[in-house]
């Protein structure tokens, strides 16, 4: 009876209820469609930068990441790769062995990073072949090595050239070695482009006398696996004494901090955007309680309960919150996924140095079902708060001076 | 001449229980000369021990007073041929497998050798105790059940090393270095040197074995055996010249 009554109520003055939803309506427009940009923008940045480099996840031996020596290195063993390989999400497992040497070439010297890397493994990472600038890619029973562009224009070398190493490997070892450059790769990545050299993993096992052993074995995950579960589920396969799991967040822990700082910023924004939001639903519902104040007048006065004439209004406004709601979720989910398929694409300058970074230069919009859900529910809560106002309104109302025009 | 000087020392400490007659520079010298002579060829045997895992390789070295030095790694095979040199105030360091000499700077002087708790600096000894630092007699301790000077030197003002103390043990009777401690410019301990197996090799009696223990990483130590030393060999300065550091073996 009292659902009946408020749902009639609603339709009594149709031009009343379309502004209280067409309010709400906006509010969930514009917080759900800011945060699936902005959520989104995360997820492609995150995307990005993992990767270029780290990916998902890595395992090493347990005490590497905080020791990045080549003592600490693991042996490599096909038999740990294939049990990896069955842990459900698991794509790929990416050997690589990185260690430290100072280059030379003519008269000058730099300080550079050796991977040993494998460039059929890594075509989802550092896509050696994707990435190849000039000359060719090695392959694992080369003892050429691949060089990044920035080093490259450094020591204004080119293919055929040879460029000296020298550093120290495993347990102390000496690490020196002439070796000529195949190809030259240009890394989107600053840093890396900077001071990168790229030797087969035996070529880099020998120079760095480590035998059989690689620093880290990178864990390609399938795309709609979840990078904890990931994690979870390959740390139950190995021995977590002797190894350690460490996700993408362990490792890029600024990554996660800017993404964290700018999220604050986001949720600001939200934060505003509710603030007006509710103060629209506000005005709304006081319209409507001042107007309607004679209406309770008469239904008090010919014995309705005031308590009962409460529930009606909650309900009316429970009604206007997920009509409005709903009819927002329909005016943006389109937009989300026309802008998931077709991202915003920048152009010119600003692309380029996007480019730079080695990001894509799109902002695509988040899927991820936690937005819409957790602001529908804020603004609901929202439309409850506010319907406390003409509740206390019906509880004081005098039904003498309100029949009163 | 020395082991008359030497001579003369036993006699005279033998007479006065305490003896002050020798400065602390003097033992410093005597030490040095002890352990240096006119020139000398060595061979040892290092030995790298870490908390996990250790490793050994052997050189080879040839010295000519205190500006030549020059020192060939002859095992392990990866290692090998590596050479270092020093002329007066230059060290040249020569890589066999990329075929380049390379001047060390100063500034590399107190960087780690080949992985052990050697620095450069140690290997080749550029820095004189005598001609760097300036002695203080500390007086007389017993170290492994041997009676040794104990020494304080501080570095001269205008000498280029970092340690701002050193501590040093020499042996009353034969002046081995039983015991060095090097202080940094906070005063805390960071290198020990520990003179052990004295005997008789080359024909003078000295620690045979010594022990380079970093004070801030414990379980870690470099052991240098010396298996074999010729003394007062004849050699000429241009054996320590870059060419030959191509050529030696």
């Amino acid at each position: 009876m009292i659902l009946k009554l408020a749902w009639r109520n609603l339709w009594r003055n149709k031009r009343r209820s379309f502004i209280t939803i067409a309010s709400i309506l906006f509010a969930v427009l514009f917080v759900v469609f800011m945060r699936a940009f902005q959520l989104g923008s995360y997820e492609a940045m995150t995307r990005g930068v993992v990767n270029m480099y780290t990916g998902y996840a890595q395992i090493h031996l347990n005490g590497y990441w905080d020791d990045q020596t080549l003592d600490n290195v693991m042996p490599y063993r096909e038999s740990f790769e294939d049990s990896l390989l069955k842990v459900d999400g698991v794509k790929s497992v990416i050997p690589r062995l990185e260690g430290f040497a100072l280059s030379s070439f003519v008269d000058k010297t730099k300080g550079t990073l050796v991977i040993g890397a494998n460039p059929e493994k890594e075509k989802e990472i550092l896509k050696i072949e994707e990435l190849l600038f000039d000359g060719e890619v090695i392959s694992s029973a080369d003892n050429q090595i691949m060089i990044s562009e920035g080093l490259a224009d450094y020591y204004k070398m080119s293919v055929k050239d040879t460029l000296v190493l020298l550093g120290q490997g495993y347990h102390g070892m000496s690490a020196a070695g002439k070796y000529a450059v195949k190809g030259i790769i240009k890394f989107r990545n600053p840093t890396l482009n900077q001071n990168t050299v790229i030797m087969s993993i035996p070529q880099a096992q020998w120079f760095f006398s480590t035998g059989n052993q690689v620093t880290s074995l990178i864990l390609e995950k399938e795309e709609f696996t979840k990078v904890e579960t990931l994690v979870a589920d390959v740390s139950k396969k190995i021995d977590l004494n002797t190894f350690e799991v460490l996700d993408w967040k362990t490792m890029l822990p600024e990554l996660v901090q800017s993404i964290e700082a700018d999220n604050v910023g986001g949720v600001i924004m939200a934060f505003i955007l509710y603030m007006i939001i509710f103060f629209g639903i506000f005005g709304t519902i006081l319209m409507m309680t001042a107007e309607r104040k004679y209406e309770f007048g008469i239904l008090i006065s010919i014995g309705m309960k005031r308590i009962k004439l409460g529930m009606v209004i909650l309900y009316e406004i429970v009604f206007l919150g997920i009509i409005g709601v709903l009819s927002g979720y329909l005016l943006v989910y389109p937009l989300i996924i026309y802008f998931y398929i077709n991202p915003v694409r920048f152009e010119g300058e600003f692309a380029k140095t996007f480019e730079d970074l080695g990001f894509e230069p799109i902002i695509p919009t988040s899927l991820d079902p936690a937005i819409p859900i957790t602001h529908a529910l804020i603004i609901l809560i929202i439309a409850l708060v506010l319907s406390i106002y003409p509740n206390l309104k019906i509880q004081h109302l005098k039904p003498t001076e309100a029949r009163r025009l | 001449m020395k082991n008359l000087t030497l001579f003369i020392i036993v006699v005279f400490q033998s007479f006065f229980a305490i003896s002050q007659d020798l400065t602390a520079d003097e033992i410093i010298k005597n030490s040095e000369e002890k352990y240096r002579g006119k020139s000398s060829k060595i061979t040892m045997t290092v030995t790298i021990e870490r908390p996990k895992w250790s490793r050994e390789m052997t050189l080879t070295s040839w010295n000519k007073g205190n500006d030549y030095s020059i020192s060939v790694i002859t095992a392990p095979a990866k290692d090998a041929g590596s050479v270092m040199l020093k002329r007066e105030k230059e060290i040249y360091n020569y890589v066999p497998s990329i075929e380049r000499v390379i001047k060390l700077p100063p500034s590399m002087m107190m960087q780690n050798w080949m992985g052990t708790d050697l620095t450069n600096d140690d290997l080749v000894r550029e820095t004189s105790m005598v001609e760097d630092y300036s002695a203080k007699l500390m007086g007389v301790e017993s170290i492994e059940n041997r009676e040794a000077y104990k020494i304080e030197l501080n570095p001269k003002p205008e000498a280029a090393v970092v340690w701002t103390k050193v501590i040093i043990w020499i042996d009353k009777k034969e002046f081995l270095q039983l015991k060095t401690e090097f202080y940094d410019e906070d005063d805390f301990l960071v290198n020990t040197f520990i003179g052990k197996d004295i005997k008789e090799i080359g024909g003078r009696i000295l620690t045979s074995k010594m022990e380079v223990i970093p004070a801030d990483k414990p379980g870690n130590k470099t052991i240098m055996q010396y298996n074999n030393i010729e003394f007062d060999i004849d050699i000429e300065e241009s054996f320590f010249s870059t060419q030959n550091m191509k050529k030696i073996r």
